[in-house]
């Protein structure tokens, strides 16, 4: 039943590569129900794996399956009309990549397995690939070779950082299957040293995949050049993917009492994404782009707060949460731009109020949820990390996390006032049909919604989640 | 030396040699397929006991490794007829003697691990890392885009060494995930690599400078 998840996107998308013309379109928004409705009934009763070696059920899985299955579904029903107003050479292909992908990235939250894990984070790599060279033109193929090689690369660093892992336990004499719980209940037998190295290939490995810098070179390049869906989808979810592969591994380390080690290495990679982000995002030209880097900045809020550990921890997985419902609807919402004004450059842009409004609301309403306005999801979960961050003595830290959270506000706002309210080179013609900007509204809703009231099963499973790794109040 | 695995290990550590100096595209690609048919041959003659289903997942490996993947860039770089050579970033030379040194590192490195059950393969820990780091190297040392991702090849086999040699658990059905996985990535990098050659006229990777920041 569990497996169920992610072969119906697999077939749904191995046929999407044989549809010819927009016959395709539907599938993807019916596959996207049908995922819908699994996942709601996976997180109802969390039953068992046909094949438990290598799949489960778990807390932080279950959340980011969840996020990405509704992500996935408002996309598809955004993608309709983006298809329709965009000239995308073969459809099918980008159809066909969608839905491999979704498979994928639902493969990733499902597996419990170190290797399964790591086979499905690097499929994700490939199911991709073609959605960045969507438009085939050089600077898109300049992106994708970024991005399958440095990722392939990457992650085969985090393939090696797993094979030692598999050398702890033979180290350590520990029997024990090569899955995430089981090496968890047994990870004070795995040898020590063997473990931190391991751990640190991982790091890296799917570190690169999550945009931490300084791994992160191909996000700006990759997210830039694909379709606004597909940029909603890297950014939303696939990168919540890659920190799952580390959040689980930190888990095996806390409960290895090496917790210390790995924290402090997850506060370093995050401070640097923070500051590398608050270098880049003053400068940028692009919108796409600026989301970009907008969102290394949060993976890096991401894996600081799970390194700090405690509140912090929490504040983290709220951040991951609301970062991919925001953020998603953030590059969907420049895909309308890039349809009204036909430019990628900011300077193209302008008094969105007045020849966009509807756009406007999605993507002022984005801006101000993304910098941590309060009472949006972030600034909560940004609030938690800080004063995690402050209980846990990290003084210097917090910071540096607080100077470049105010240059990153200061530097996007910068940028979303020049969109919102300046003179606009060009008037825009294009009709705001409801499908293009209700799956932004949706999103944004269902994140203010998440401010304000936590449903109780989404409070137990964060919290699920996170005590493992010390978190919680 | 008197181990059959430390003899055909050191055909591996001399593939490295050969691939750091080949300055032809055809011949690094030999060098590298001959590695990976090395390579995959190594659980052979280490250690553990021989299953049928483990002789099967060696002859999977060696297609695999030895001929499928070679076999994809060789295509790749047949389809395009590459003439002119991009001049690289470390000569070949001196990546030779940066080759030499690596080993013997590797060797002087590997030294101060002791690990439980592969203590009698004197090469078996510095081949993988000589592997991984070669990799790594022509990765960085290399403008060429064929020999970069010849470079990801070779990484990956070094890792397969590690990996195959000292977790006795990995099961063969997630091997052949691992497997496939590499094989379709390296599918794709051919692919990427035609529409490079189509779009740009070359292979030289410093022309893939017009995203920046």
């Amino acid at each position: 039943m569990v497996e169920l998840v992610f072969i119906v996107p697999l077939v749904a998308g191995a046929l999407a590569f044989f549809m010819l013309g927009r016959s395709g379109r539907p599938l993807l928004v019916l596959t996207g129900a049908v995922h819908l409705a699994l996942s709601v009934y996976l997180w109802v009763k969390r039953p068992e794996a046909l094949f438990p070696d290598y799949f489960g059920v778990t807390p932080e899985g279950l959340l980011s399956l969840i996020v990405i299955s509704l992500l996935f579904f408002l996309i598809s029903i955004y993608t309709q009309t983006y298809l329709a107003r965009s000239a995308i050479q073969s459809e099918n292909i980008f159809t066909g990549s969608m839905l491999l992908f979704l498979s994928t990235m639902t493969m990733v939250t499902l597996s419990d397995h170190i290797m399964v894990m790591w086979i499905a984070i690097e499929a994700t790599t490939l199911a991709s690939a073609p959605l960045i060279y969507t438009h085939r033109s050089a600077a898109s193929l300049e992106a994708t070779w970024k991005y399958v090689l440095i990722c392939s690369v990457g992650i085969a660093l985090a393939l090696l950082g797993s094979v030692l892992i598999t050398v702890a336990m033979d180290v350590g004499g520990v029997e024990s299957a090569l899955s995430f719980s089981s090496l968890t209940e047994k990870a004070r037998g795995l040898d020590p040293t063997w473990l931190k190295v391991g751990f640190v290939f991982i790091l890296v490995g799917y570190g690169t995949k999550m945009g931490l810098a300084p791994m992160h070179t191909w996000l700006p390049d990759a997210h830039s050049e694909a379709p606004s869906p597909a940029s909603a989808l890297l950014s939303g979810v696939l990168l919540n993917c890659a920190y799952l592969g580390i959040f689980k591994t930190h888990k095996i380390m806390v409960a290895a009492g090496l917790g210390g080690f790995s924290g402090m290495i997850l506060i370093v990679f995050g401070l640097l994404s923070i500051l590398a982000a608050a270098t880049f995002i003053l400068r940028q030209t692009e919108y796409k782009r600026l989301l970009a880097y907008s969102s290394i900045e949060n993976m890096g809020i991401i894996a600081f707060g799970t390194g700090v550990g405690g509140l912090g921890a929490y504040g983290a997985i709220l951040c991951l949460i609301h970062h991919s419902l925001i953020k998603s609807s953030l590059f969907l919402t420049s895909g309308n731009l890039l349809l009204g004004f036909g430019g990628r450059l900011i300077s193209d842009t302008g008094n969105l109020i007045k020849e966009m409004p509807r756009t406007f609301v999605a993507f002022f309403a984005g801006f101000a949820g993304i910098s941590g306005i309060p009472p949006f999801g972030i600034f909560i979960g940004e609030l938690f990390i800080i004063l995690g961050a402050f209980r846990a003595g990290h003084y210097v830290a917090v910071g540096l996390f607080l100077l470049s959270l105010c240059v990153i506000f200061g530097g996007f706002a910068h940028h979303a006032m020049r969109i919102s309210f300046e003179e606009s080179p060009k008037t825009v013609e294009m009709k705001e049909s409801i499908t293009l900007v209700w799956p932004q509204y949706g999103l944004l809703l269902t994140s203010l919604i998440l401010c304000f009231w936590i449903p109780d099963t989404l409070y137990q499973t964060i919290i699920q989640a996170v005590t493992i790794i010390g978190g919680g109040f | 030396m008197n181990q059959p695995a430390d003899a055909i290990l050191s055909l591996v550590l001399l593939s490295i040699l050969f691939s750091f100096g080949s300055s032809r595209l055809p011949s690094l690609i030999k060098a590298v397929a001959f590695q990976g048919i090395v390579v995959s041959l190594v659980p052979l003659f280490v250690g553990h006991e021989l299953t049928a289903g483990g002789v099967i997942f060696t002859q999977v490996t060696l297609l695999i490794r030895g001929i499928l993947i070679p076999l994809c860039i060789y295509m790749a770089i047949k389809k395009v007829r590459i003439r002119r050579e991009v001049e690289p970033i470390v000569g070949y030379h001196a990546s030779m003697l940066a080759g030499l040194a690596l080993i013997v590192a590797a060797i002087a490195f590997s030294r101060k691990f002791d690990l439980p059950g592969i203590g009698q393969y004197a090469l078996l820990l510095p081949t993988a890392i000589a592997l991984l780091v070669a990799g790594m190297f022509l990765l960085m040392a290399r403008r060429n885009a064929i020999a970069m991702v010849l470079g990801y090849i070779t990484m990956e086999n070094g890792i397969y060494l590690v990996g195959a040699t000292f977790s006795v658990r990995a099961q063969h059905i997630v091997e052949f995930g691992i497997l496939l996985d590499v094989l379709a990535g390296v599918m794709i990098m051919a692919v990427i690599l035609q529409n490079i050659k189509q779009t740009l006229d070359d292979v030289d990777t410093a022309l893939l400078r017009t995203l920046k920041e």
